[in-house]
C-alpha cells in the first residue's frame, strides 16, 4: 500500500509540469496585453514598454516559461500584476475559504446522496423510490448558479432565514454549500441506488439472509459496504466538478474564495494570479484523486491482485 | 421405520408471476426428512429442485416468487406461517444452507472468520472474542490449514475448495438440525469434490444433522444419500431408498435419466436418450407431465394426472399409473400413445 | 486398426503457452503463468483423442493454442505436416476451415442479431466452401444432420434451448467441411438427458463424415464413452497418454488413479476405497519442482521432488510420466 502511494506521488510530478505548461500557454494565447492594462488607459507607448520590461514580458516565451517553472518549484508563484503582492500570499488567504466551502458541499453530496440512494434501493420501484429519483433528476438538471439564485430568493429574500451573501458566519455556509452539493448528491444518489440494487441481487446477500441476519444488518453491513466501492469513484469525480463550481457559486454569493479570485484575475488580465490560482486548484484536485484511489484500494483489496 | 421426523413438507407450491404468466416452478411437493438422514433431491435444470430448497427457508425473492400453498413443518411448526422474527431464529440456526458458488456466496470484502462469527454472535449470543475463537475452531474442524491466519483473510485469497469449507463451517456454526446443500460441489473439480463430500459425511456423523442434498449429479447422490427424491416439472416423481432407486428405477423418467448417463466402468455403444423436452412451467399438460416423452404412455396418462403413491413397499413412492393396481387393465384396453 | 501406422493429421510438438501477469508493484519480479508447459502429442485421422484434467491444468489453453486463438509462446503445431505456427494470418484462415471448434457455451459465440441462416451462410462464404446456388440445399442438409427443424433457420440464437444451441454450434462447425473438430467442454453445461443426445450426435457425425475429434473435458465418464485415446493433464503438463481401455482399466499415474477414484459412481460394485488427494492444485505461477504432482502424491519420494519424470512408454499405446509407474502397477498400492 505504501509503495502504491509512493508510486502515485511520483506520478504526480509530470502532471504538475503539464498543468503549468497548459496554464502558461493558454494565458499566452488570450488576447489582451497585460502591460497595457496595467499601465492604464491612455498611457503612452513608452510607459507600456517600461511595464513590459519590468515584468519580463519582452523575453522569449520559452524563457518566460522556464523561469516561471523554476520559481514555482521554489514556492514562488510570482507577484500580482495589480497590487504587486506575492500571489502565494493571496492564495493562502483565499484557499481555506474555498476548501471549507468544498468540504461542506462534498459532505452534503455524500450524506444526501447516500441516504437518497439507499432509501430508493431498499424498496425499488415503490412510490418512495420513484419520487426520490425524480428529485435526483431535477438536481442533476438544474444549473448551480440558477439553483443558487433560487435558494437565495427563497431562504434569504422571502423567508429571511439565512443571510444573502458574504462569508461571516456558519449560517453563511448553508446556501452556497447546498447549491454546490446538490448536483453531486443527485449523481451519487443514482449511483448508490443502481449499485445497491446490483449488490442486493448477489448470492452473498442471500447467504446473509439465510444466516438469519436482521434486514438492516443485511443492508448496512453486507450490501452497503460492497455497493460503496463504485460510489467512491463517483464522489472523487464529483469533487473535481465541485471545484469548478466554486467559481460560479462564489461569484453568486459574493464569497472571497479562490474561485472568485481567479475570475477577478481573469477580468483584469492578472496573469500570475490566474496561473497561480489554476495551478493550486489543479494540485488540490490531483491530491483528492490520489486520496480516492487510496481509499478505493483500502476498501477493495481484490484489485491488488490484478 | 420409526425414526424421528425433523422436517415435513406438504403440498408445497412456489409460483412465479411474470409478464408471461404464472410459472409453477414448484407445484405440489411432499416429502418427509428423518433425523440423521440424507435426502437427495435430483433432477435436471428447471425441475424446481433449487426453488424447493430456497422455499424451505423462505428465501425466494418476492415478488416475483411466492409460496402460494402448502406447509413446511419443522418439528411440527409451520415455517410458511412464521413471523419474520421467528423465521430469523430458524435461519442459520435450526436450518442452514450452503450454495453452489462458494465465491459469489461469500461476502467479498468481509474476512471469512467474521462471516462465521457474526452468525454465532447472533444465534448464540456470544461476545466478540469467544465467537471469533469459535469461528477459528470451526475452520479447523472443516480442515482449513492454518485457520487462525485464514480466518482473517477475504474470500478471494482462498481457493474454491477452501471457500466451500468456509461455507460449510458457517452453516454448521450453530449445529443445525437440517443442512440444505444446494449443488455444493458442482463448481468444484472432482478431486476437491471428493474431499468436500468426505468432509460432509464425517461432519454429519459428528453432529447428527439431517441433510437435504440438491444436485443434478446422480453419481454424487448415490455416494452420499440415503433417500432420493427425483423431481420433474415441479413435482416429485419418485421417492425411495437410494440403493433401490439406482438398482431398479420405477418411474420411466428415472429410468431414462439413469440410462442416459455414460458409464465410466464399461464401454457402451450408444447412450439412451429421453426424446422431446421438458414442458413449460407456464403451461403444464393436464395429465402426467412426463407423458409426452414416456415410452409407456397410454391414453389415461394424457387425460389424468397421477398422484405420488406408495407402492406395495410402504417406503417407496412413485407418481406413475404403471405402478398402480389398475395398470393391468389399462395395459390391455388402451393403445400406446408414446412419441 | 493400428493407429500408429497412419500419419498424424495434427501434431503438437513441445507446445508452451505462458501468460505474463501484470506486475504487482514496481519492484516485484515479473511473474508468468505456465498454463501449458512443454507438451507433445499426435492426433490421428478418424480418432477421438480426449484431454482431461481439472480446472487450470491447461487443457483448454492447449485447444486455444492449437487454433492460435492465443499465440503459443514456444513449440509447433503441424496440420497435415505443415506448421501452423509459422502461417500468416491469411494462410491461417484457410487452415481454420479444416479445424473447427465447439465451445461449452455456444450462446456466447453466436451473434444475437443474426438468424441461424445468416450465420451459417456467412461462415460458408468466408471459407468459400461452395457456390451460392448449392448453399440452400446444404443448409437444409446441415439442419437435418444436427437434428433441427428446417424452419429454425430463420430464428435467432435466443429462441433456442441449451441443447438446441449446442446443435447449432455443431452445425456451424460442420458447415465448412472441417477435418478436425476441437470440442472444448462441448457437453459440460448440458443436462444429462440432453448431454446424451449431443454425445450420440457427435459420435454418429464422426462415423458418417470421417471426422477427427480433439475432445477437451473434465468429465471422465463422458470421456470414456466418446474417446479412443485419452491424455491426462496436470498443472500444464501431460502425465499420462493411453488408449481408453488401458487408461480406465489400469491407470498408471497416481494422479490418474486418484482422479478416477474420485468420480462418484452410481454403481454399487465400484464404490471401492477412494484415494482422496490432500490440498489444492498448486499455483501454475510457481509450480513445484521435479514432478509437479509430488506435493499431493501419496507415493512421492525425495527423488520425485528433484527429478522431472519424462513421459515414457509402458506399452505401445500407453505412456506415463511417473518414476514409479511400474512398481505402482505391480504392487497395486491403494
Amino acid at each position: 500500500m505504501l509503495l502504491f502511494i509512493a508510486k502515485r506521488l511520483v506520478q504526480i510530478i509530470p502532471v504538475i509540469f503539464g498543468v503549468t505548461l497548459v496554464v502558461f500557454l493558454i494565458m499566452q494565447m488570450v488576447p489582451g496585453d497585460p502591460a497595457a492594462i496595467l499601465a492604464g488607459e491612455g498611457a503612452s507607448q513608452e510607459t507600456i514598454e517600461q511595464y513590459r520590461e519590468d515584468l519580463g514580458l519582452n523575453r522569449p516565451v520559452a524563457e518566460q516559461y522556464m523561469s516561471y517553472v523554476s520559481n514555482v518549484f521554489q514556492g514562488d508563484l510570482g507577484n500580482s500584476l495589480k497590487n504587486k503582492q506575492p500571489v502565494l500570499d493571496e492564495i493562502l488567504l483565499r484557499l481555506p475559504i474555498t476548501m471549507e466551502l468544498a468540504f461542506y458541499s462534498i459532505l452534503i453530496t455524500i450524506v444526501l446522496g447516500l441516504a437518497a440512494g439507499i432509501i430508493s434501493a431498499v424498496k425499488p420501484y415503490s412510490i418512495r423510490d420513484v419520487s426520490v429519483m425524480v428529485v435526483a433528476l431535477l438536481g442533476i438538471s438544474l444549473p448551480s448558479f440558477w439553483l443558487g439564485l433560487l435558494l437565495m430568493y427563497l431562504f434569504s429574500v422571502k423567508l429571511q432565514w439565512l443571510p444573502v451573501a458574504g462569508w461571516d458566519g456558519p449560517l453563511n455556509i448553508i446556501l452556497p454549500a447546498l447549491t454546490l452539493g446538490v448536483g453531486g448528491a443527485a449523481i451519487v444518489a443514482r449511483m448508490t441506488r443502481s449499485s445497491m440494487l446490483d449488490v442486493i441481487g448477489q448470492d452473498y446477500i442471500r447467504t446473509a439472509r439465510a444466516k438469519g441476519l436482521k434486514e438492516h444488518f443485511v443492508i448496512y453491513k453486507h450490501a452497503l459496504r460492497n455497493a460503496l466501492i463504485p460510489v467512491i469513484t463517483v464522489v472523487g469525480l464529483q469533487f473535481g466538478s465541485l471545484l469548478g463550481g466554486t467559481v460560479l457559486v462564489e461569484s453568486v454569493f459574493a464569497i472571497n474564495g479562490l474561485g472568485r479570485m481567479i475570475v477577478d484575475a481573469i477580468r483584469t488580465r492578472d496573469l500570475p494570479m490566474v496561473q497561480g490560482g489554476v495551478l493550486v486548484a489543479s494540485l488540490v484536485f490531483v491530491f483528492v484523486n490520489l486520496l480516492v484511489d487510496v481509499l478505493y484500494r483500502a476498501v477493495n483489496k481484490r484489485i491488488d491482485l490484478n | 421405520m420409526n425414526k424421528e421426523v425433523v422436517l415435513q413438507v406438504k403440498n408445497l407450491k412456489t409460483h412465479f408471476t411474470t409478464s408471461k404468466g404464472t410459472a409453477k416452478a414448484v407445484d405440489g411437493v411432499d416429502f418427509t426428512l428423518h433425523k440423521g438422514e440424507t435426502l437427495g433431491i435430483v433432477g435436471e435444470s428447471g425441475c424446481g429442485k433449487s426453488i424447493t430448497s430456497l422455499s424451505l427457508l423462505r428465501l425466494i425473492p418476492t415478488p416475483p416468487g411466492k409460496i402460494v400453498e402448502g406447509e413446511i413443518l419443522l418439528n411440527n411448526k409451520d415455517i410458511v406461517k412464521m413471523k419474520e422474527e421467528e423465521l430469523r431464529k430458524v435461519r442459520g440456526n435450526q436450518i442452514s444452507m450452503i450454495f453452489q458458488e462458494p465465491m459469489t456466496s461469500l461476502n467479498p470484502i468481509i474476512p471469512v472468520g467474521e462471516q462465521i462469527a457474526e452468525t454465532i454472535r447472533l444465534h448464540q449470543r456470544l461476545p466478540r472474542k469467544p465467537a471469533w475463537q469459535k469461528a477459528v475452531d470451526l475452520l479447523e474442524m472443516v480442515g482449513l490449514p492454518s485457520p487462525e491466519k485464514r480466518a482473517k483473510q477475504e474470500p478471494f485469497q482462498l481457493s474454491g475448495g477452501m471457500r466451500q469449507r468456509v461455507m460449510i463451517a458457517m452453516a454448521l456454526a450453530c449445529t443445525p438440525e437440517v443442512l440444505i446443500a444446494d449443488e455444493p460441489t458442482t463448481a468444484l473439480d472432482v478431486t476437491i469434490q471428493a474431499q468436500i463430500l468426505e468432509l460432509m459425511k464425517d461432519l454429519q456423523k459428528q453432529i447428527g444433522m439431517s441433510i437435504i442434498f440438491i444436485t443434478h449429479d446422480l453419481g454424487v447422490v448415490s455416494e452420499v444419500c440415503d433417500q432420493v427424491a427425483v423431481m420433474y416439472a415441479g413435482q416429485i416423481v419418485e421417492h425411495r431408498n437410494a440403493k433401490d432407486l439406482f438398482k431398479t428405477p420405477l418411474h420411466p423418467y428415472t429410468q431414462g435419466l439413469l440410462s442416459s448417463l455414460p458409464n465410466i466402468h464399461e464401454n457402451q455403444q450408444e447412450l439412451q436418450t429421453i426424446e422431446g423436452s421438458v414442458p413449460s412451467p407456464y403451461d403444464y399438460p393436464v395429465g402426467c407431465r412426463f407423458a409426452d416423452r414416456c415410452p409407456h404412455a397410454r391414453e389415461i396418462c394424457r387425460a389424468e394426472a397421477p398422484d405420488l403413491l406408495e407402492t406395495n413397499n410402504a417406503e417407496t413412492k412413485v407418481r406413475c399409473f404403471m405402478h398402480t393396481e389398475k395398470w393391468e387393465v389399462i395395459e390391455e384396453k388402451e393403445e400406446l400413445v408414446c412419441p | 486398426m493400428s493407429i500408429t501406422t497412419k500419419s498424424p493429421i495434427l501434431e503438437v510438438n513441445h507446445l508452451k503457452q505462458y501468460f505474463s501477469l501484470k506486475k504487482e508493484s514496481l519492484f516485484s519480479p515479473k511473474q508468468t503463468v505456465k498454463a501449458v508447459d512443454d507438451i507433445s502429442f499426435k492426433l490421428y485421422p478418424g480418432e477421438t483423442l480426449s484431454i482431461v484434467g481439472e480446472s487450470g491444468c491447461g487443457k483448454s489453453t492447449t485447444g486455444r493454442s492449437i487454433l492460435r486463438l492465443d499465440e503459443p509462446t514456444e513449440g509447433e503445431v503441424l496440420f497435415n505436416g505443415t506448421s501452423m505456427t509459422s502461417l500468416s494470418k491469411k494462410e491461417l484462415r484457410n487452415v481454420r476451415g479444416d479445424i473447427q471448434v465447439i465451445f461449452q457455451d455456444p450462446y456466447a459465440s453466436l451473434n444475437p442479431r443474426q438468424t441461424i441462416r445468416k450465420m451459417l451462410q456467412e461462415a460458408m462464404s468466408i471459407q468459400k466452401v461452395m457456390p451460392k446456388e448449392q448453399m440452400e440445399a446444404r443448409l437444409l442438409e446441415l439442419m437435418s444432420l444436427v437434428g433441427l427443424r428446417p424452419e429454425y433457420l430463420e430464428r435467432y440464437p435466443h429462441e433456442f434451448s441449451g441443447g438446441q444451441r449446442q446443435r447449432i454450434g455443431i452445425a456451424r462447425a460442420l458447415c465448412v467441411n472441417p477435418k478436425v473438430i476441437i470440442c472444448d467442454e462441448a457437453v459440460s453445461a448440458l443436462d444429462v438427458s440432453i448431454q446424451a443426445q449431443i454425445i450420440n450426435l457427435l459420435k454418429s457425425m464422426q462415423r458418417d463424415l470421417d471426422l477427427t475429434f480433439l475432445f477437451i473435458s473434465h468429465d471422465l465418464s463422458v470421456v470414456r464413452h466418446i474417446s479412443d485415446r485419452v491424455i491426462v493433464m496436470y498443472l500444464g503438463t501431460i502425465v499420462e497418454i493411453a488408449d481408453k481401455d488401458s487408461l480406465f482399466d489400469s491407470p498408471s499415474h497416481p494422479y490418474t488413479k486418484a482422479l478416477l477414484s474420485a468420480i462418484p459412481s452410481i454403481d454399487e460394485q465400484h464404490k471401492k476405497d477412494r484415494i482422496i488427494l490432500k490440498g489444492d492444485v498448486p499455483s501454475p505461477i510457481d509450480p513445484p519442482t521435479g514432478c509437479r504432482f509430488h506435493t499431493r502424491c501419496p507415493f512421492a519420494t525425495d527423488y520425485c521432488k528433484k527429478e522431472v519424470p519424462a513421459l515414457r512408454s509402458l506399452s505401445e499405446t500407453h505412456q506415463v510420466a511417473c518414476h514409479y509407474a511400474e512398481s505402482l502397477l505391480k504392487e497395486e498400492i491403494v
